[in-house]
């Protein structure tokens, strides 16, 4: 690119006025805007495997006995339904010493108890018989603190506690072995704290929010390419000006490209300075275990030189595609391309995507990541298959259409099948996600026992013993409960069929947490538990799908609508000549807006209700890879859904109504 | 011939500048009137006020005797829509609607069934030498077959005035001698009268008459008999 046309391009970018000053200033809002949300979610993916790595020193990873320094035990106690992770540790004599496990300055001698700064606070706040006495009393008085590096948040609950090879806490009985333990109960010899196995409460955090960056990655895309659509309108005619003039379509592409990429590497730059600045803010909200530490949302300085180049290079492209025109011909501005035909082969396409997608999840245990990668190859074929549909629906509207509005509508539609998928784009997909989420609130768990707290014991006649000790104890801690000794066979309790006792307790959560921990002496090696404990897996799943689907939706919503209303504005300042005209000769400007707005509605309508058939098809398809139920409730919350997207789509195009009434309002023929 | 469409004392100020400073105007049934001046002498102006698109500051617009300048916006677009055709250089066909379409768009505002409506439209397209091109858009069709469907659109609604702004401004010469015949010749068939400015002489010899406007005031009235 050669300076004179840097400089013509700084020169006209700062004389195109108010209006060209304030389409450049939106298209840079834009562009920060969609660099923050790819920021996030990219901070979001990174944090959450960092955050599950972080974890994994928990898990005992067994070596041979031989190679053995320490023993590790792993358990998980509830306390108002929050898990606590207590890691029990004991360095074997004779053997070399076991390194520091990470978070703590030294291994653990025996007495030693180390708290997370968060259970710290819990066990501070919360009465002795209701937490802390769960735990062994620290030997030097006071709790030690588990350091940074221990922690994967700083909301997280963990105790490690230093013990003896002899103390029950980390003998053969705290093995757990249950079905439903899920890696919350485990034990092993162990010789460094390098195991590869994440906690429960972490290993699906990272999947979950690929997921949810996958559905929303296109409706970012959407709103990046709306922002370079803006003032294309002005740069055309600007630049068809220039091409009359003498201007080369090459130097017409660099000006625009120059002035586009200008506009949107300062917004998106915003964009990550934005991010920057407000990680610590973003760092607060918490998702799964919790909320974050600051540096796990950093993405890094080469994530962040990509997204900004990405958005930058998005919203250049999108502007130079826009003056295809213009440098195709200097008269281009005012004269139209052959209507933008779709070919078959996207259906055919699409068709081949779904019957392959189909085909893949028949009789087959999926993995998350491989339904990840369908999903995102059915979402690139609605991708292509978008624009096919709106053509076809374009031209059967045309044939029937009564009304001008309609007929308008309808023939836009066909004309610009791209340009009008691209508007609808992201609410269409967003209902897509609305539909796969709200009935894939997995729902696999065993029911809800409310007011149980079961203690697992040897066998039966142990439970038998230790039903007396446990009234003892329960009546001296001043809780009401009824203890039984329920059959092996009986499974409508939290043992499943474990032997043990069941104390059904009177009262609220302080009850259930004082009886948790009146109980604990009886066990040797295992604490007492609540439903909580065999329905983690169940929890820990409808609680990230619920809130990466929550997150998913409203960030989808929110895009769609601005992508929305965004289109809609650009589109109104495209054809402002042809409205003004239309309007000089006595076109009322409620069949211009109703034009408008048909030309959403008319595809969303039909495009929405499809894709949240197959949302709702995908949704059945990973709740039949994971063996569960569909939710069915769901669906009052799937219309709830596509209703506010859809009027939040159709007001965001309203907002530019007063945009319409102003360019037609003005009495000339000149465009801008 | 009776006047159809008149305007008397118009005044129009925009700031200090006078676009029009008091002028007098009258056009008949199936009469045509071409207004020519330079650049920023008031021409546009005069017809956007006759046609009811600027209000003006002083004077009066009368249609079949009617007062209009007072009429309010909606009134005034009703009547745009209805009672006057509109043929500007470029850029009025919509660009995505099949030429009869653009056509019948107008009678489809009114009401008039869209079936009825493209019959009515295409009863235009032989007389301008249109046919054969109904189904095309206005993308596909040359600058002289556009202003030739435009011409086809302002008259479709049976109009009683016509006003064309540099109706071949975007037209070679060759092409522009066609339209403004057709334009012509159209306009006094069907019975209405015709209002154009324009910039070249040679078209607006095909007027009956011609305004020249300058400095907002009327610098001279030349009449013709046109064949």
């Amino acid at each position: 690119m050669s300076s004179p046309v840097l400089s013509l391009t700084w020169h006209l970018a700062r004389s195109s006025g108010r209006r060209g000053l304030q389409s450049q200033l939106l298209a840079a809002v834009v562009a920060a805007v969609s660099t923050f949300v790819l920021l996030l979610m990219i901070a979001a993916s990174l944090g959450s495997g960092d955050r599950a790595d972080r974890t994994a020193w928990r898990t005992p990873h067994a070596v041979p006995a031989k190679a053995a320094t320490a023993i590790q035990a792993l358990t998980t106690t509830y306390v108002r339904h929050e898990p606590v992770t207590v890691v029990s540790l004991a360095q074997l004599p004779g053997r070399e010493a076991t390194p520091a496990p990470p978070g703590l300055s030294a291994f653990p001698e025996q007495g030693e108890v180390y708290l997370s700064p968060a259970l710290v606070e819990l066990v501070r706040e919360l009465p002795a018989d209701q937490l802390a006495d769960r735990l062994p009393g620290p030997a030097r008085g006071s709790y030690g603190t588990i350091g940074v590096a221990g922690l994967a948040s700083p909301d997280e609950l963990v105790a490690v506690v230093g013990r003896v090879p002899t103390d029950p806490a980390v003998s053969t009985a705290a093995e757990g072995g249950n079905f439903y333990d899920e890696g919350q109960t485990e034990r092993a010899t162990i010789a460094t704290f390098s195991s590869p196995k994440p906690s429960l409460f972490t290993g699906l955090d990272q999947q979950m929010a690929v997921l949810g960056v996958v559905l929303l990655v296109m409706p970012v895309i959407v709103l990046g390419s709306a922002a370079g659509r803006l003032g294309a309108a002005r740069r055309e005619l600007r630049l068809a000006a220039l091409r009359l003039a003498g201007a080369t379509p090459r130097q017409i592409i660099a000006m625009t490209a120059a002035e586009a990429a200008a506009v949107g590497a300062a917004g998106a730059l915003t964009g990550a300075l934005a991010y920057g600045a407000l990680l610590p803010a973003l760092a607060e909200i918490p998702y799964g275990i919790g909320a974050w530490y600051t540096w796990q949302l950093w993405v890094g300085l080469p994530w962040l030189a990509a997204v900004v180049l990405a958005v930058t290079a998005l919203i250049t492209v999108s502007a130079v595609t826009m003056l295809h025109r213009v440098a195709t011909s200097p008269l281009g501005v005012a004269q139209q391309a052959n209507p933008r035909r779709t070919r078959m082969i996207r259906l055919v396409l699409f068709v081949a995507v779904l019957g392959y997608v189909t085909f893949s999840t028949q009789g087959s245990q999926l993995g998350t990541r491989q339904l990840v990668a369908l999903l995102a190859l059915f979402y690139g074929a609605f991708w292509l298959f978008g624009p096919w549909v709106v053509d076809r629906l374009g031209r059967i509207a045309g044939r029937f259409a009564r009304r001008p509005a309609t007929l308008l509508a309808a023939r836009r539609l066909s004309d610009d099948p791209s340009g009008a998928w691209r508007t609808v784009s992201g609410l269409v997909l967003a209902g897509f996600v609305a539909g796969f989420f709200s009935v894939s609130q997995l729902s696999f768990g065993f029911p809800d026992q409310p007011g149980q707290v079961a203690v697992v014991t040897g066998d039966s006649a142990a439970a038998q013993r230790a039903a007396a000790e446990a009234r003892t104890l329960l009546r001296e801690a001043g809780v009401t409960a009824t203890v039984t000794v329920p059959s092996e066979d009986d499974f409508h309790n939290p043992l499943h069929g474990s032997p043990g006792l069941i104390a059904r307790v009177t009262g609220g959560q302080d009850q259930i947490d004082t009886a948790v921990t009146a109980l604990t002496p009886l066990t040797a090696g295992r604490l007492p538990y609540t439903q909580d404990y065999p329905n983690a897996m169940d929890n820990v799943v409808t609680d990230r799908l619920g809130m990466v689907s929550t997150a998913t939706l409203a960030m989808s919503f929110l895009i769609a609508a601005a992508s929305a209303g965004l289109t809609a504005a650009a589109n109104v300042l495209d054809r402002r000549r042809v409205y003004n005209l239309l309007r000089l000769t006595g076109t009322p400007l409620k069949v211009l807006d109703r034009a408008r707005v048909r030309e959403t509605a008319l595809p969303l309508a039909v495009l929405a209700g499809g894709t949240t058939t197959m949302g709702v098809y995908g949704a059945y398809q990973l709740n039949k890879a994971a063996d569960s139920t569909m939710n069915t409730s769901g669906a009052l919350q799937l219309a709830a859904c596509v209703t506010i997207g859809t009027l939040a789509m159709l007001t965001a195009i309203s907002a530019s109504k007063p945009l319409l009434r102003k360019v037609t309002a003005e009495p000339t023929q000149t465009a801008n | 011939m009776s006047t159809v469409l008149a305007g008397h004392g118009l005044i129009k100020k925009y700031g200090s500048t006078t676009a029009l400073a008091g002028v007098d105007v009258e056009v008949g049934a199936r009469d045509s009137l071409a207004i020519m001046g330079p650049s920023g002498s008031g021409k546009s102006t005069l017809l956007h006020t006759l046609a009811g698109i600027i209000r003006p500051d002083g004077g009066q617009v009368l249609l079949r005797g009617e007062r209009i300048d007072q009429l309010g916006e909606n009134r005034l677009s009703a009547l745009r829509r209805k009672r006057f055709g509109f043929v500007f250089q470029f850029g009025q066909l919509l660009p995505e609607l099949p030429a009869e379409e653009n056509v019948a768009l107008p009678l489809m505002l009114e009401g008039v069934p869209r079936k009825e409506a493209v019959k009515r439209a295409r009863r235009w397209f032989s007389p301008l030498g249109l046919e054969g091109l109904e189904q095309r858009r206005p993308g596909q069709l040359s600058g002289g077959q556009a202003q030739r469907v435009a011409i086809a659109r302002a008259l479709a609604v049976e109009p009683d005035v016509v006003f064309a702004d540099e109706p071949t401004g975007a037209l070679d010469q060759a092409t522009s001698t066609e339209v403004i015949q057709l334009l012509t010749f159209v306009t006094r068939d069907s019975g209405a009268a015709l209002v154009m400015v324009t910039h070249d002489a040679d078209v607006a010899a095909h007027c009956g008459r011609i305004l020249q406007v300058r400095d907002g005031r009327i610098h001279s009235h030349d009449q013709y008999t046109v064949a």
